[in-house]
């Protein structure tokens, strides 16, 4: 028969629950870190179109394409006409100029310019041209720069990775 | 005390027993805090320095694009934001100007590029770093100003330029829809 020892009563009483690890001062951090971070996320984080220069180019070129001897270069340009060019000739839009190809004009429909048929004119000089890289795109000074991203983004979608950038001398009559 | 007292202290039938209350649960916060943790390690993982230099400003209507090119692994970003009425330069946002300085103002014009130029070569200061002319501008800005932008980043030495844009896959059915319904 177990004996019963007055002491053992005494040290059950004094038996507690096991404490749980205060979670109290890691809480603080967290409530401290979490709103510091969420305020230096970036919900809309912002997408890049990296331009390129071509060897010997600084960045813009000027001129109105063309040239003279020397090898003949599949160089493909994308006039993008502004509204004062348009005050005197009439044309409001886009001029695609290749070597040996006659001008295929975009016209601007109501004032806006032809993306789609951009992207369909682009997606034809590729089946002709599938390893062709290079691409400029001559911006008159008034087409907004919202324009001229569209029509970079196009030409890369279209496996121009090679984008120049082109600001053509104009001269209003 | 009373004899009486003491007889019926001692009688056990009659003795008061307290009652043990059950302690009160304590709030469980383990589920809380596990939360916390995976919202702590996603908001570390998603933030860098970099994204918040290039972090889009919401007083500039961007451009959308569905292209996004990568900014170079190693390079520097020196952003400059174009807005309708201000331009500001560099990552501790100076102001410059009105983007018609650009064109009007030839000293501020030199002012920019001998800021660029300055930039330039604390950044190639930096090991394997190269540089960077990072260009956010609205929507509304006429290309005038961009080609100055540019102008003044390739004089003052910089290697690539990017254009800040927002990434949408779907403008050019949004922007043919639009054109359609005109």
């Amino acid at each position: 028969m177990e004996r019963y020892r007055p002491s053992a009563m005494r040290q059950q009483k004094s038996q507690t629950i096991p404490q749980e690890p205060n979670l109290v001062p890691i809480m603080n951090l967290f409530l401290t870190i979490i709103p510091m971070l969420m305020m230096m996320v970036v919900i809309s984080q912002i997408a890049l179109l990296a331009l390129n220069f071509s060897q010997g180019e600084g960045g813009v070129t000027t001129g109105g394409g063309g040239g003279g001897g020397g090898p003949v270069t599949e160089k493909v340009e994308i006039h993008i006409l502004g509204k004062n060019y348009a005050a005197s000739t009439n044309f409001l839009g886009m001029e695609i100029r290749e070597p040996g190809v006659a001008t295929k004009n975009i016209p601007a429909i109501n004032g806006f310019y032809d993306y789609p048929s951009l992207d369909k004119a682009l997606q034809e000089i590729r089946s002709r041209k599938g390893d062709l890289n290079d691409i400029t795109v001559l911006v008159h000074p008034d087409v907004l720069y919202g324009d001229l991203m569209k029509t970079i983004d196009l030409c890369k979608v279209h496996g121009f990775s090679q984008v120049h950038y082109s600001a053509p001398k104009v001269q209003y009559y | 005390m009373h004899i009486t007292d003491k007889l019926s202290s001692s009688n056990k039938s009659a003795r008061r027993v307290r009652r043990k209350f059950e302690e009160a649960k304590s709030l469980s916060i383990t589920s809380l805090l596990d939360e916390l943790t995976i919202i702590l390690v996603f908001l570390v993982k998603n933030i860098s320095t970099e994204a918040v230099k290039i972090s889009s400003d919401p007083a500039i209507q961007y451009p959308t694009t569905i292209t996004n090119d990568e900014l170079l692994a190693k390079g520097v970003a020196t952003p400059i934001k174009i807005f309708p009425d201000r331009i500001v330069v560099g990552t501790e946002a100076l102001e410059y100007g009105s983007p018609a300085d650009l064109l009007e103002n030839p000293k501020k014009r030199q002012d920019l590029i001998t800021y660029l130029s300055a930039e330039v070569n604390s950044i190639l200061q930096q090991k394997d770093a190269e540089t960077c002319l990072l260009v956010q501008a609205d929507y509304s800005i006429p290309c005038d100003y961009i080609t100055e932008i540019v102008r003044a980043g390739t004089a003052a030495g910089y290697s690539y330029i990017y254009f800040a844009t927002l990434e949408d896959a779907d403008w050019l059915q949004k922007y043919n829809l639009s054109l359609a319904q005109q």
